[in-house]
């Protein structure tokens, strides 16, 4: 592994070139996703037509570091603002945001370099070492009724984070769910409710839902903040977190590495899940479960670490099955295949330097954040300086061209900003926004696997439960929905 | 009438109607599928069963209880002060920050980017409160120039042109003379 790593290194920073392209990855993934409004996505769409003139390797490179400093990226306004720069973000703005608005957006944002740094090269360390005994693994023991099970799972933790009630955060769930099934059924391919319009065929592309649903609605929430005199600019500050502080949460960081490792292992569930799923586990695990969602810096240590740590995992399913596990992935398979190549077992036999060169990359992609990231920090909590009035046209702006661009659809513009107003409403009745955003995602990985699985065990719903991994994933779930069910009818409301 | 307020009706009826629209609506695609039981209305009937019976135990919850935030519940944002309109002049304003920006989107398509995108942003500002005509007309113009900068010049990023007269040909002579500036360089 060491000799093929080295050899890997080697050829990412024996050629100026390719060192360029990195450099260019870093330095975007971070820019991209830390300008509010756009995210790595809006880059990735940019690109993806020039990564033909690039080789394969450079091109998937490319692509890999992106994941890497984008998905830390999506933090900054996540704290800052909160704004999630992609979904995987958003339980860090359940902590972050209000550390912002308490004075301590340095610490929040400097425990995410970190954490994000250690998440991202934990990450990158398992996937070099293990990417071939994991994929044979998971070709193994995850099939459809796994990854069903994993889908429930994950939508049972999100109910239970966000929203005022929990009723609240199950109609938010269920509302995801019902917006992912509008388009193409994914067994049969007949249209659902697409009422007429040929768009809607394709589906609500997720891109545009989430700028609308996190980044518009966030600008119409302190619109109105700011029509009524209530407005108050979040207070600017630079306090990185100590080491003592951040040493305090070490179980919290490791406890996120192996939830978000498994998460991104799995395909098509990617790092979103791993973020809901690393925040849900720091709140269960911790004996101040109140005191999350009010600036808890373990709140934002724990998403990130996971998300990040799920960057790596993501890339096993890719590389090892053809399986993308998010929407990055997904583009990664786009540039694989103008290639003339398929991602799949055998370009680990057929293309062996170009595995290595991307997890060269991604190992030092992830060192980089530390770097790069506490010096780019230190600049980008400036954007608290800048006045709103200037900050909401800019992001509305950044926020129509990110949808545009990545299908070239006027319609996406539209369904960004009436996302943006059912958000707005939605989030003044204490409804949660990430839980809809979840549900969107989830829910035709969740509809296709249940239709596969359903088929593989002839309809005997018994089987499942004869799958380890699925019944504990369905047991576990069962429990969650079972806890949150008990506190809804037997708690008293918080008293305010 | 328990502990319930006018916004819990509004939101039981707004909750059971999507379930009621969606399901009559999922008739006019429940074809069967050859190779899987549950057809293509299974699942989505089976969310709009769910929605309906946990809106209703929302408006139970709200019933009961009323609408406070439960014990424990994280990311609500609970402690957030209520914002209470008290003239309509600022529901005008919320509105139009509301209404703008899909008046921007719908115009998108006839007017294009490169001419609509100025008005809006100036428009944008107004409708937050901004009075100052300097301010708004120096701010419309520096977004204008980041993003034409940004999208159109450094990332030729594709962007709507119009189809409707003048537009579409403001929108061809930036182009046009984006091709002369690359040339030039």
């Amino acid at each position: 592994m060491i000799e093929n790593f080295l050899a890997g290194t080697a050829t990412l920073f024996g050629d100026p070139f390719t060192i360029g392209i990195f450099v260019f990855g870093v330095l975007g993934g971070m820019l991209f996703g830390a300008i509010p409004g756009v995210s790595m996505l809006t880059l990735a769409a940019i690109l993806l037509p020039f990564t033909a003139d690039l080789s394969p390797a450079q091109g998937v490179m490319l692509f890999a570091v992106i994941y890497c400093t984008g998905t830390y990226g999506g933090a900054i306004t996540a704290i800052l603002f909160n704004i999630p720069g992609a979904p995987e973000n958003a339980p860090t703005a359940f902590d972050g945001y209000p550390m912002t608005q308490k004075g301590m957006a340095g610490k929040a944002v400097g425990a995410a370099v970190l954490c994000s740094a250690i998440g991202g090269v934990a990450s990158a360390l398992v996937m070099m070492s293990a990417t071939e005994p994991l994929a044979q693994w998971a070709i193994m023991n995850i099939g459809p009724p796994e990854i069903f099970a994993l889908v429930f799972f994950g939508l049972a933790v999100a109910s239970s984070v966000g929203g005022r009630t929990i009723w609240k955060g199950w109609l938010s769930v269920l509302l995801g769910l019902l917006i992912a099934t509008i388009g193409q059924d994914p067994v049969g391919g007949i249209n659902r409710f697409n009422f007429g319009y040929s768009d809607l065929a394709a589906g609500i592309a997720f891109v545009p839902a989430i700028l609308g649903f996190f980044a518009v609605s966030e600008i119409f929430i302190q619109a109105e903040k700011n029509v009524s005199g209530k407005y108050l600019a979040p207070k600017f500050n630079v306090d990185f977190p100590s080491f003592f502080e951040l040493w305090a949460h070490k179980i919290a960081v490791v406890r996120s590495i192996l939830v978000g490792f498994f998460c991104g292992i799995l395909p098509g569930i990617g790092a979103t899940l791993a973020a809901f799923m690393g925040y849900g586990e720091a709140v269960r695990w911790s004996k101040n479960k109140a005191e999350f969602g009010t600036g808890k810096l373990e709140g934002v240590i724990s998403s990130e670490t996971a998300n990040n740590a799920a960057t790596g995992a993501a890339m096993i399913p890719l590389l090892a099955l053809g399986l993308p596990g998010g929407a990055l992935t997904a583009m990664m398979v786009a540039v694989f295949q103008m290639h003339d190549l398929e991602p799949g077992p055998l370009v680990f036999y057929n293309s062996p330097e170009l595995i290595w060169i991307v997890f060269a990359a991604m190992f030092y992609a992830n060192l980089s954040i530390l770097f790069v990231g506490l010096i780019e920090t230190k600049t980008i909590l400036y954007l608290l300086k800048i006045p709103f009035q200037f900050l909401a046209p800019m992001i509305l702006m950044l926020a129509s061209i990110g949808a545009y661009i990545s299908r070239g659809l006027v319609l996406d513009v539209i369904v960004m900003f009436i996302a943006g107003i059912i958000g707005f409403l939605l989030r003044r009745s204490g409804y949660s926004i990430p839980g809809i955003v979840l549900g969107l995602i989830l829910g035709k990985i969740g509809e296709q696997n249940f239709a596969q699985g359903m088929q593989m065990v002839h309809y005997d719903l018994g089987t499942y439960f004869s799958r380890p991994i699925c019944t504990i994933l369905i047991v576990a779930g069962v429990l969650t929905l079972l806890k949150s069910l008990h506190s809804a009818f037997f708690q008293k409301p918080k008293v305010t | 009438m328990g502990k319930l307020s006018r916004s819990d009706i509004f939101e039981a009826i707004f909750w059971l109607l999507i379930a009621v629209i969606f399901f009559v609506v999922s008739f006019s695609f429940n074809q069967p599928i050859e190779i899987y039981k549950f057809g293509a209305t299974g699942w989505p009937r089976v969310i709009l069963f769910l929605m309906a019976l946990v809106a209703l135990g929302n408006f139970y919850h709200a019933y009961s209880k009323g609408s406070k935030a439960q014990e424990g519940r994280v990311g609500a944002k609970e402690n957030d002060e209520p914002i209470e309109y008290t003239s309509i002049g600022q529901y005008f304003k919320t509105g139009m920050v509301l209404i703008l920006p899909l008046l921007y989107a719908l115009s998108l398509k006839p007017v294009g980017f490169y001419s609509g995108t100025p008005i809006f942003i100036a428009l944008i500002m107004i409708a937050w409160g901004e009075r100052r005509v300097r301010f708004i007309l120096t701010n419309t113009v520096l977004i204008y120039a980041i993003l034409i900068g940004l999208f159109m010049l450094v990332l030729n990023a594709p962007l709507p042109q119009g189809n409707m007269s003048p537009f579409y040909d403001i929108s061809a002579f930036m182009l046009k003379t984006k091709t002369q500036l690359d040339q030039m360089f």
